[in-house]
């Protein structure tokens, strides 16, 4: 089989004009006429029963601190103003490290777990028992960029596939007219590491996330501009495909042909599917207000995880949020330099009640057992302060969430040491985390490979050990 | 066979033993007694050739020796009778004498490509596509080779030369043709992984980057050939002939994506960039992956660990500089004139932080009012009462805190601030006599990268950064004596701080015959050669490699896929060619004739598998070679991203042919601008400033241009041979909306409109001639002019742009 220049078709068995003439030669077992390999986003079998469908990633860019959120820290008050010692060489980002710091907020307990949520998180806390919490999840480096590519794709250098892409290759889509693999970033900007975030490295674009705009047209070209109407639009697709037809009609056995007559099809179906399926306001009012669309505070991110819920009712497999984009980086994402009280009380005051709105609507529809939510950032934060009241970046350890999936909530797994600097109890790698991704969608982190050059590559490249707590049988 | 006589493998039969039962304590990692078993070298300390009974690797593990080997298991009688015939036939240690791409290629003589591609479609029972109509052809010469489509002028001139030789002449007028080098050029930038800034978070510009890029484009319309060609790329700065292409040829080393911030604080990022080098020389010129072997043997090929850091060694002198494009006079005449400027520039300032200091030490306590109370506390502190927390947090800020010049001016008193004046108007004064900067190349040359000046960012952190005091040394080497390489070692499992032995310069052991050297220094002594030494040993006629890897991709450029498939994979984890002698007699040929492409374009275009009808459907065929492999028709290939764009400017008429240069940035809508986060792109309006090919677009590793990108540009940040061809749904989107498209079908509607005002019939047969190259049939005829009857001109160009027969070569 050709490897090298791989073709790929996108293409249903729907039954338009050249879509009949691809379903045949499959059946001949011909589909594969000069390299040529079958739909790319066609549904696959996973390789054993899966827990989930599909997943939404709730991505805090920035860095979210841990001992402030999901993970308290008695100790840092007890020893405040101290210097972190007996840990080595203290790593920090900018400047000098600084001396143990208290959490500005107080924490209680919630549910019938009893697992302690910090003030910020009224909302989401009141789920804390459908919750996994991980407070031992390990970032690979204290660079944001590299810190995203890491939970991006599991290595720290840009140009490798993300999670979204490793698991509509592995699975392919549900809905033929809607992109396997969806992107939608703050309104203040991308997150760091751009596009690269979604990129399907070395795999065929067909793999790689569709950016989503959270208004206007969801999709950049999804429409004509003003001046083409569209009766003006179907017209010229008509010629278009009749042309390209009578062309086709003298390459009888050519699939390439066949196959971007029907991607044009497509797209001007996605023309209708895709505003459809992101369309927020065709929602009750009820829902909207539980999302908080109509608070100028929580509407944007809301909008993003109703958006969320749409496209994973709709069959859509990966669907990654971003929370935090590059306007000002101190202020418009998550990276409390300056002050951890200020910018984390903000930032959750605009996700919270989003979150918890997306977890409740997720149980009413019945869509939280075959869908993995995750929550997560590119790493935790220092105990130690900056200038006072900020918190510097801290690979060493941050706290992860997982909900969904029939994940039993209410556990907490892991632990970080006294202070929040280091992964101590079940250290869980980025690699566990992609192993246990996967897994929950059915698929087996070692199986799934892709050819590239003459190696088979894995998205948990040598490493990765399922987290039990979360993919075990009594997981469930 | 399974006698005594049976001929041992290394790879196959010894490799998985050691794998299993040595390696473990004897490896390249770890070596137990010192015994390394990793290279056959190192082995023969335990091995005696030819004589297992006097060898001691033999009668430890055969038991006749003490302790038995392996530790605390056996190997089996089989196992130790493969041990025994593999020493008795010599104990060679690598597959070369078997595995057929590190065997030199040999030449069918007498043949030529129509002999050996008609002898693999005989041997298959394969029916051959007639040879495709004239038209098709041009265009398919033109697209390949230029990457334009020919204009109606071109297409007549060559219908109408019924003359001999026709096609040859075409050939060759098309291989003459500046635009020649920016289609094949592109090629080649693929593999070299050229872009125009870093990559990672900061995603610096690398304002010239460009100078090598267009030095590709020119070598191959100079058709450089292709040895010099890499020679200059790998080595130019120390040939006996350094020119100013030479030194722009090394930006191919350069190309690595970089972090380019704070590198001083994470040296070992530096071995990552030697990776990349090593990957790009190993896939992109060796089709070999030896970068697998960066952390352990190769699992697959025989590359050992040693072989990697042998040639790791061999570019381990690198560092990165900008070379002077001018003479060595003018480049002396600008850093003294700058170096003096500098200086009287600094002296001013220093006068200027004088004059301004007692009010800066005023001002001062006040920013600190801006802190929280503990900051403000512990800088209040006395330094010794300070507690160790205090210490902490009054370091973190006292240094950060800074004071404006416009601060300052409002309290300065007027005499002061007149003195303050007449400084910066002298600073101004000697700014004016700064130079102009001179011309400079992004490449690299030998020198000790312990020294390197500061790039932007690397300032070091506090208490980070700190030169290695016991060494002396400096940057570049400028004599007396020769330079001296920096030592570079084994990385037991490719970890910067486990080292292991120190390695010399060296290639890779399974495909060097004889004694080549490793090091050629030039007579300025300023380099150590080592990179030279490489370059000679990839264009050395005894290397079984280079020219069969090239060739192919040549062949995969002209046919859509290569002899061997796997482009940048040779190895026994890539594919088996489809025509073994086909490739062996390419890469003779090649040689042969100086390593010329273009000769190679002109052996390929003119044979008949090259000017076979794609259309041709031969049920049997089909059944019997579904892929094609054995070219019994010439596959159809859908055109890459850059000259989909550059055939719509050319057929639009709006293409602006200008060649070389500064990079242009086509504008980019609002949206996606907004993901970019850092770098630059300098949005520009669009029009024919920017309407150049595609080729001189910015190619941005952060965001690459989302007009090429869907169209399956490559990845920027390792060498790619082969591009992904996809087909989605949003490249459909593209073409139907894209503000930028609809641009175009409006000027092509302009054009047919102001050529033919009036009649509808010949503005369809002049669309048709601009962009497919032929005149449209009765019945296409009839179908547009039925359109045009309701629709504008400009519905029916836009669908032109869109239509299969636009987009795929055929």
């Amino acid at each position: 089989m050709f490897r090298s220049r791989r073709k790929f078709l996108f293409e249903s068995c729907g039954g338009l004009s050249g879509l009949g003439l691809a379903c045949l030669l499959d059946q001949d077992g011909l589909l594969k006429a000069e390299g040529v390999e079958t739909n790319p986003n066609a549904a696959k079998k996973p390789h054993f029963p899966a827990r989930a469908k599909s997943v939404i990633s709730l991505f805090m860019s920035g860095g979210v601190s841990h001992m402030d959120t999901f993970d308290p820290k008695p100790a840092l008050a007890k020893y405040a103003g101290q210097p972190l010692t007996g840990k080595g060489e203290i790593v920090v980002r900018q400047g000098n490290p600084g001396p143990l710091m208290p959490s500005p907020f107080t924490f209680r307990k919630y549910g019938q777990s009893g697992i302690d949520v910090s003030e910020i998180f009224p909302q989401v806390a009141k789920h804390v028992d459908e919750l996994a919490v991980m407070r031992s999840v390990m970032g690979m480096s204290n660079d944001h960029v590299q810190g995203h590519y890491a939970l991006a794709t599991g290595m720290i250098r840009m140009g490798f596939p993300s999670v979204g892409s490793w698991v509509n290759y592995g699975l392919g889509s549900e809905n033929q007219n809607l992109p396997g693999f969806v992107v939608i970033y703050d309104a203040h900007g991308g997150p760091f590491g751009g596009p690269a975030n979604w990129s399907a490295g070395f795999m065929p674009a067909a793999y790689q996330g569709t950016v989503f705009r959270p208004s206007g047209t969801p999709i950049v070209d999804l429409t004509p501009p003003a001046d083409i109407a569209p009766e003006q639009q179907r017209a010229r697709l008509d010629l278009l495909m009749k042309l390209n037809e009578m062309d086709a009609a003298k390459y009888p056995g050519n699939t390439d042909l066949a196959a971007r007559i029907e991607s044009y099809e497509l797209a001007y179906r996605m023309q209708s599917t895709a505003p459809e399926a992101v369309n927020v306001e065709s929602e009750p009012e009820a829902t909207r207000k539980l999302y908080g669309l109509d608070d100028p505070v929580t509407a944007p991110f809301a909008r993003q995880c109703l958006m969320a819920r749409r496209l994973v009712e709709r069959g859509v497999r990966f669907v990654q949020l971003y929370h935090g984009g590059l306007g000002v980086q101190n202020v418009d994402t998550w990276d409390a330099h300056e002050n951890v009280q200020d910018n984390h009380s903000r930032h959750a005051a605009e996700v919270d009640k989003p979150i918890a709105a997306l977890l409740t609507d997720l149980r009413a529809t019945g869509l939280l057992d075959s869908t993995l939510v995750i929550w997560q950032g590119e790493f935790g934060r220092m105990p130690i302060s900056q200038r006072g009241v900020g918190r510097d970046h801290n690979p060493g350890a941050m706290s992860i969430w997982m909900a969904g999936a029939k994940i039993r909530g209410g556990q907490i797994i892991g632990s970080s040491d006294e202070f929040g600097y280091k992964a101590e109890e079940q250290p869980i790698s980025v690699h566990d985390l992609h192993a246990s991704i996967l897994h929950l969608l059915g698929m087996d982190h070692k199986r799934l490979t892709y050819r590239f050059n003459g190696r088979d590559i894995r998205l948990t490249d040598v490493y990765g050990e399922l987290i039990p707590q979360v993919c075990g049988d009594k997981a469930a | 066979m399974n006698g005594a006589d049976r001929k041992i493998s290394f790879s196959d039969d010894v490799r998985p033993i050691f794998q299993s039962s040595c390696w473990k304590c004897h490896g390249s990692g770890t070596q137990l007694g010192k015994l390394d078993l990793s290279s056959r070298d190192s082995a023969l300390r335990v091995i005696t050739p030819g004589d297992p009974e006097k060898s001691r690797l033999y009668r430890l593990v055969a038991g006749l020796e003490k302790p038995a080997m392996p530790m605390g298991s056996t190997l089996t009688p089989q196992q130790l009778e493969t041990i025994r015939l593999w020493i008795n036939q010599g104990a060679v240690w690598d597959s070369t004498g078997k595995y057929w791409a590190f065997e030199k290629p040999v030449s069918a003589r007498g043949k030529s490509i129509d002999d050996l591609v008609k002898r693999a479609l005989d041997e298959r029972g394969l029916t051959p596509a007639p040879e495709a109509d004239r038209r098709t052809l041009l265009r398919r010469a033109y697209l390949d080779l230029i990457g334009l489509p020919p204009t109606p002028t071109e297409t007549d001139e060559f219908l109408n030369d019924r003359k001999p030789g026709a096609w040859e002449r075409l050939i060759d007028k098309l291989l003459a043709s500046p635009h020649y080098g920016e289609r094949w050029g592109r090629h080649w930038l693929d593999v070299a992984r050229y872009a125009d800034s870093n990559g990672f978070e900061h995603d610096f510009d690398r304002p010239n980057a460009w100078r090598y890029r267009d030095y590709v484009i020119r070598a191959f319309n100079a058709d450089k050939p292709y040895d010099a060609f890499l020679r200059e790329q790998i080595a130019g700065d120390e040939l006996p002939n350094v020119t100013q292409d030479s030194l722009i040829a090394t930006g191919f080393l350069r190309n690595y994506a970089k972090v380019g911030f704070r590198e001083k604080d994470n040296p070992e990022n530096r071995f990552d960039y030697l990776d990349d080098m090593l990957g790009t020389i190993g896939r992109g010129v060796l089709g070999l992956t030896v970068q697998c072997a960066r952390c352990h043997d190769h699992k697959f090929d025989p590359i050992s660990q040693r072989d990697y850091y042998r040639m790791q060694a061999s570019l381990f002198g690198y560092v990165e500089v900008d070379h002077p494009l001018t003479s060595r006079e003018t480049a002396a005449a600008y850093e003294k004139k700058k170096a003096e400027i500098d200086a009287r520039v600094n002296a001013v300032r220093q006068n200027l932080r004088e004059l301004e200091r007692p009010y800066r030490d005023q001002l001062l306590p006040a920013k600190y009012k801006r802190f929280p109370q503990n900051v403000q506390d512990a800088i209040a502190t006395p330094e010794d009462k300070r507690t160790p927390g205090q210490v902490l947090l009054a370091s973190q800020v006292i240094r950060t805190v800074s004071v404006s010049p416009a601060e300052i001016d409002r309290i300065m008193n007027p005499q002061d601030l007149a003195q303050k004046q007449t400084l910066n108007e002298e600073i101004a004064r000697i700014e004016k006599e700064r130079p102009e900067p001179i011309p400079v190349a992004m490449g690299i040359t030998d020198g000790d990268y312990r020294f390197t000046p500061d790039g932007p960012g690397d300032e070091p952190a506090p208490g980070k950064g700190v030169k290695q005091a016991a060494i002396e040394g400096s940057f570049l080497h400028r004599g007396p004596g020769r330079y001296q390489t920096p030592p570079s070692y084994l990385l037991v499992r490719g970890d910067p701080n486990s080292k292991g032995p120190e390695m010399q310069p060296g290639f890779l052991s399974a495909i060097t015959y004889g004694n080549p050297p490793t090091e050629l220094p030039p007579a300025s002594g300023n380099t150590a050669g080592r990179r030279r030494a490489l370059a000679e040993w990839l264009v050395s006629p005894e290397n079984p490699l280079t020219a069969r890897v090239i060739v192919n991709r040549i062949w995969h450029h002209h046919f859509g896929h290569g002899i061997v498939p796997t482009l940048d994979n040779f190895g026994k984890m890539g594919e088996m060619p489809s025509n073994p002698e086909l490739l062996d007699w390419l890469a003779v040929e090649f040689v042969n004739r100086g390593w010329s492409i273009k000769q190679m374009h002109r052996l390929i275009m003119t044979s008949d598998a090259y000017k076979r009808a794609s259309k041709f459907d031969d049920a049997a065929d089909l059944a019997k070679d579904p892929q094609n492999r054995y070219l019994w028709r010439y596959p159809m290939q859908r055109l890459d991203a850059e000259i989909i764009r550059d055939s719509i400017l050319a057929v639009s008429g709006g293409l602006n042919p200008e060649m070389f240069g500064k990079p242009v940035f086509p504008k980019l809508q609002a949206d996606v601008l907004k993901s970019m986060n850092y770098g630059i792109w300098k949005q520009s309006e669009d029009g024919p400033m920017v309407w150049r090919r595609s080729v001189y677009v910015y190619r941005k590793r952060g965001l690459p241009y989302p007009l090429l990108d869907i169209f399956d540009l490559p990845n920027q940040n390792i060498s790619c041979g082969a591009r992904n061809v996809s087909t989605v749904p949003t490249q459909a989107l593209t073409l139907l909306n894209d503000e930028f498209v609809l641009r175009q079908a409006q000027l092509l509607s302009n054009r047919l409109q102001e050529t033919e005002p009036t009649d509808p019939a010949k503005q369809i047969e002049l669309a048709y001639r601009l962009a497919l190259g032929r005149g449209p049939e009765d019945s296409e005829l009839r179908v547009n002019l039925e359109f045009l009857k309701t629709r504008k001109l400009v519905d029916f160009a836009h669908v032109l742009l869109n239509l299969n027969e636009f987009l795929y070569l055929r």
